[in-house]
């Protein structure tokens, strides 16, 4: 136990949040089990996952900060820093990359303003990171804006893209 | 039984044991292992440990496959040697290459470069690896333990051994593919993960990524890799009473490790952050080295007289009293490694600069000293205790043994004061320790020591009820056990008014005002009788007077007690049947009840609901009262308290003494029949005591009124105290001996579990500083007591004479485990849990005492709002004497606080770390707060570990009436901001 209990938190799981939370564990044998829902909750609260948020989420479910920081940074879906409002994932698996990705990517990062892959543009709009494969080979590349599947993206296609979701 | 072939010989196992563990058991411990260590659960993902069976396509993990009848294995086979070289080759792809020697052909550091030595493994060249080193940097970590994952292997011991033996759950493994690493809670601090410093992860980890730093900073590699010799010891703190291993260069302690976790110990291989380390008290600075006589007493034809000043001057010095130290400002705790690098935390070395080491005795103490002869000081203590016997009667001498010292030392001790000088006036720390517990056992089952052992709680029983007991701070190794014990699935439930760690993972916490323990245990105990739960056979063939229970508690239903206490009445019936359903429930208890004016009362509740379920006398239904000092036990069992002889033979018996007398081949008539004084009665003006002798006790921290104690020790005639350093009580004293530590003797020690075990010795007395033991034996044999004892081992030979239930005990058999008392015969095996058949009462009967509920004597109030609790943290040992002075612990926590409620805290304007005046109707003190959601609204935490912030001044010296404890546990206050 932590003898020091200072910083102001706002939890997470409360009012709503903690609804949805209680419905998700009644689908589950444990609450260990629900973990994953609850870090999507989290995330979508707050955009991303905080080390305080990860130590809310365990003493929720009765798991240490540990396992779940361990859970979260195995997957690469949960954000462990902030991310843009809009949040880009390029393929850059080999099939894709021989199709050009990489130069995919240099174009996204320049019209999008976020200096390096991972990091956030200075109007806090965008963020581009790496995936592998996301099983669209055939119409290489493929780009993931938010929730909406974009293929066969070119580096000449790119300004239209970002400015669409501007 | 299975019968299988490894490497050519027979083997026969249990059909459910793995390969591995039947090669071990036959002997053949050469299966090289990383991931697996003994107790930890298996995961098999190293893959070093495969070995070929005869008629298997691939080669199978020895550590993860279970023996089959027939089988053939050869462990060194071809394909399995190379494996396990292709194994350890990627492993040093990722391995410092500089921290191999000679390229890693020779002087393996660790358990992994063992192997890599004898696979004759060459690792990469730098230049043409691939993969970077993993976090070399060493992450955040403390002078305890840190952190260099450059040479982790990924075995994931660290992180099981925290979770599986420990229960605390610190480490896990983050990320993944090449960057899979050991991860420290979710921020990389292991505070606020939880971590207890234990040092488990230390213990188990074979490349030494995870390691100690004391040693480092003080002792060469060399030193610390071969030390002059590695002694088996006994912890100096808790009653637990841990194995240690003390490695020795220098004639110092260098490192404290535990013994193999295979072996028999009562840790089972485990040790707290206290027992690893805090072993190095014994060489701070402020060590005393040579005896010490008051400025003003000098030797004139040949007797010492006193011709310094008299009246109240005659005892002072230049220092605050500790009433007056209460007031002074403190300084807010230390900066928490939160988020920091260690390396820009504080180092060891620079530890004056900083507020750590408050603790050590401030120069201006020894003035009124000057350095004597060892002839010199014994010459005086033995004149003046001679003379006050003389001149008043040995009655008006006392003396404070000590639970800290050994059952030899306890017993020369207490021979020399009833022998020589004639008094029964000789007690020690159990009087403000479980002295209410023996009060409470010995009326209701004549016994004065735990029933049971604590393998059995982990081991056996359903139903774990614990009650006033911080285990996981104040006996960290045994709290692990009830941890595992609870992670088995036994249910726990817990009786405190604190949300302590157990109390939060308790399936039941009933969280009661302080001091309304007998309400509840009453309340439990009424529901019990009126569902007809009780141990009907049990009450009937081995209790009495069930009758005038059952009427006691008939009135104090659930709903009653749920007014008192404030807890739901539901919630004490459920308590109450499932400590009765059992079937093996264990009774645990500590300071939490002892420490209380009814204290005697709290506890008999407790012991008649426990003997009303029938919960005693069988392996899983123990009753453990958890002893506070590592020989409080002994100390007892010595006679080292004002009733009794060893064995708990009565003072009063003429045939009794006569026997004592015979031994010790002094009169009968020199010894006396009167029960002496206690703790608490002798630290009083009308107790006519004039002159004592103080070994290993500091009252003047402990004394449950200090400011009274302060003054009554000033006004002593004589006062000679026999200690390490000067303390606080020793700064008072007329002559002060320089004792020995734990690591400088050897001699026998008793655990909360009546385990009597032997510590060797390992470190050299610094200057010249005497064995305990060698100092009573010397004065001993000035007051004109025939003491011919040589050695601590001849000692033990004459208490086995006169200590029936002792009598098998030799040191050659306490060597290894240990042996449980009643040890009768030479050839017993000890008894590991007592009262399977019979109480060794005149009818073998245990009898009910009926105790109505009292409220306590102090309750909070509009003057006095606050309840406030006292007790141990992990960290520190009663008044301070040894912890503040073991760097690594008073670096944990420097300074005092006060653990107060968010809540409460806010209304009164409180902040973390600032300094709040704490006040109740007898004194006040400043402090600084911490807040905690540990501590129930309405009350607050003080540790007594702080001679600043001395919790004593505060509490409620009113006495239970058969122990004579005092209320340390309850004392109404009132807080207010400081600024
Ligand atoms: S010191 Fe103990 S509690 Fe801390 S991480 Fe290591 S095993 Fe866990
Ligand atoms: S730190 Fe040590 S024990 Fe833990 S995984 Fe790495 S090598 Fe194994
Ligand atoms: S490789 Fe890019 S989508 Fe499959
Ligand atoms: S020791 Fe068997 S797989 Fe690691």
């Amino acid at each position: 136990m932590s003898a020091v209990e200072t910083q102001e938190y706002a939890p997470v799981f409360t009012g709503k949040t903690l609804e949805r939370l209680q419905e998700i564990l009644t689908r589950y044998p444990t609450k260990q089990a629900a973990l994953l829902p609850a870090l999507w909750l989290v995330q979508g609260e707050r955009g991303w996952i905080s080390d305080r948020n990860m130590v809310e989420v365990g003493e929720v479910l009765g798991l240490t900060p540990a396992y779940v920081k361990g859970v979260v940074t195995f997957y690469t879906m949960y954000h462990q820093h902030p991310v843009g409002a809009n949040f880009v994932q390029v393929c850059t698996t080999s099939p894709c990359n021989i199709c050009g990705a990489e130069d995919v990517v240099k174009a996204l990062l320049a019209h999008t303003g976020a200096k390096e892959l991972g990091a956030t543009s200075p109007d806090g709009q965008w963020t581009v990171i790496e995936v592998e494969c996301l099983g669209a080979c055939g119409f290489a590349t493929p780009v993931l804006v938010n929730d909406d599947f974009v293929e066969s993206v070119t580096p000449e296609r790119v300004p239209e893209l970002v400015r669409k979701y501007k | 039984m299975t019968t299988l072939t490894i490497d050519g010989r027979s083997v026969t196992a249990d059909p459910d044991r793995t390969i591995l563990e039947a090669a071990r058991a036959a002997g053949m411990s050469d299966i090289p292992t990383l991931c697996w260590y003994p107790k930890l659960p298996i995961v098999g993902n190293c893959r070093i440990c495969l070995v070929s069976v005869e008629g298997q396509p691939k080669l199978l993990p020895a550590c993860a496959t279970k023996v089959a009848d027939g089988m053939v294995v050869n462990t060194e086979s071809h394909a399995a040697v190379e494996n396990r070289k292709g194994v350890l080759r990627l492993l040093l792809e990722r391995y410092p290459a500089d921290h191999l020697r000679n390229g890693g052909r020779v002087s393996p550091r660790n358990e992994f470069e063992q192997y890599v030595v004898r696979y004759g493994v060459v690792p990469t060249p730098v230049a043409e690896r691939d993969l970077a080193l993993r976090h070399g940097d060493e992450r955040p970590g403390d002078p305890m333990i840190r952190h260099d994952m450059s040479t982790c292997i990924l075995c994931t011991r660290c992180v099981r051994a925290c979770e599986d033996i420990q229960v605390v759950g610190v480490l896990d493994v983050g990320l993944r593919g090449e960057h899979t690493e050991i991860i420290v809670g979710a921020d990389g601090d292991p505070d606020r993960a939880g971590c207890t410093w234990c040092g488990e992860c230390v213990r188990v980890c074979p490349t030494g990524a995870i390691f100690e730093v004391m040693p480092r900073e003080r002792f060469t590699p060399e030193q610390i890799r071969h030390p002059a010799k590695v002694v088996r010891s006994v912890c100096p703190y808790c009653g637990v009473g841990c194995q240690l291993d003390l490695h020795v260069a220098d004639g110092k302690v260098a490192r404290v490790t535990s013994p193999d976790i295979e072996l028999n110990t009562p840790n089972q291989g485990s040790t707290c952050v206290k027992g690893r380390f805090g072993y190095d008290f014994p060489q701070h600075r402020d060590r005393l080295t040579r005896p010490l006589i008051r400025k003003g007493w000098s030797k004139q034809r040949g007797r010492w007289a006193w011709q310094g000043a008299s009246g109240p001057d005659r005892r002072g010095g230049p220092w605050r009293t500790i009433e007056g130290e209460g007031q002074t400002e403190k300084p807010a705790g230390p900066p928490r490694a939160v988020g920091k690098s260690v390396r820009e935390l504080p180092l060891l070395e620079r530890l004056d600069l900083d507020i750590r080491d408050r603790g050590a005795t401030p120069p201006s103490w020894y003035e009124p000293f000057r350095e004597a002869t060892w002839d010199e000081a014994l010459e005086l203590v033995a004149q003046e205790l001679s003379r006050i016997k003389r001149e008043r009667s040995g009655d008006a001498l006392a003396c404070f043994s000590s639970a800290k010292c050994s059952n030899e030392e306890n017993y020369v001790m207490m021979r020399m004061f009833r022998a020589a000088l004639g008094t029964n006036n000789i007690d020690h720390c159990t009087r403000l320790c479980h002295s209410t517990s023996v009060a409470a056992m010995q009326r209701a089952l004549n016994t004065s020591a735990a029933s049971g052992s604590m393998r059995e709680i982990e081991e056996a029983c359903n139903v774990i009820f614990i009650a006033g007991a911080n285990t996981t701070e104040s006996h960290p190794v045994f709290g692990a056990a009830i941890k595992r014990a609870h992670e088995r699935g036994a249910t726990l439930i817990v009786a405190d008014p604190r949300k302590t760690e157990l109390a939060a993972r308790a399936d039941l916490h009933l969280q009661m005002q302080p001091g309304t323990d007998v309400a509840l245990f009453n309340a439990m105990l009424g529901h019990i009788l009126a569902r007809g739960l009780e141990g009907k056979r049990f009450v009937a063939d081995r209790t009495r007077d069930f009758g005038k229970l059952r009427d006691s508690v008939r009135a104090m239903t659930p709903e009653v007690a749920a007014k008192i206490t404030g807890v739901p009445a539901e919630k004490i019936k459920r308590a109450a049947e499932i400590y009765a359903r059992g079937p093996n429930t264990s009774t645990l208890w500590a300071m939490g009840l002892t420490q209380h004016a009814n204290g005697t009362d709290l506890v008999t509740a407790l012991l008649n609901l426990m003997l009303a379920c029938g919960m005693i006398g069988r392996w899983g239904a123990a009753m453990l009262p958890i002893r506070g000092q590592n020989n409080v036990q002994g100390a007892s069992d010595m006679g080292a308290i004002p009733f009794v002889y060893t064995d708990y033979r009565t003072v009063k018996d003429p045939k009794i003494r006569d026997e004592y007398a015979r031994a010790w081949g002094v009169a009968p008539e020199s010894l006396s029949l009167n029960e002496g004084l206690m703790v608490t009665e002798i630290v009083k003006e009308e107790s006519g005591v004039r002159g004592m002798y103080i070994m290993g006790e500091n009252p003047i921290i402990s004394d449950p009124d200090i400011a009274h104690a302060e003054h009554w020790f000033r006004e002593l005639e004589f006062l000679a105290v026999q200690d390490l350093f000067l303390t606080e009580t020793a700064r008072y004293a007329d002559v002060v001996l320089p004792g020995s530590s734990f690591a400088e003797k050897t001699g026998t020690f008793v655990n909360t579990e009546r385990r009597i075990q032997l510590a060797h010795r390992a470190a050299d007395l610094p200057g010249q500083a005497r064995g305990d033991l060698e100092i009573l034996i010397e004065l001993s044999n000035r007051l004109g007591l025939k003491t011919p004892h040589r050695s601590a081992e001849d000692v033990m030979r004459e208490i086995v004479r006169v200590t029936p239930s002792w009598r098998g005990v030799t040191y050659e058999r306490l060597e290894g485990a240990g042996l449980q008392y009643p040890v009768p015969t030479s050839d017993s095996p000890g008894t590991a849990f007592l009262f399977d058949v019979r109480f060794p009462t005149a009818d073998g009967k245990a009898s009910f005492v009926p105790v109505e509920y009292a409220p306590p004597v102090e309750l909070p109030d509009e003057t006095f709002p606050f309840v406030m609790n006292t007790g141990r943290q992990l960290y520190h040992w009663h008044t301070g004497t040894m912890t503040r002075r073991a760097a690594g612990l008073d670096q944990r926590e420097p300074t005092p606080i006060m653990e107060i409620h968010p809540a409460d805290a806010a209304a009164l304007g409180l902040g973390d770390g600032d300094p709040a005046r704490v006040t109740s109707r007898r004194n006040s003190l400043t402090i600084s707060c911490r807040i905690s959601k540990r501590v129930a609204r309405g009350q607050v935490f003080v540790p007594f570990h702080f001679r600043e912030a001395a919790a004593n001044l505060l509490t409620n010296p009113v006495l239970d009436p058969y122990a004579k404890m005092a209320e340390l546990k309850c004392c109404a206050v009132r807080i207010e901001p400081v600024d």
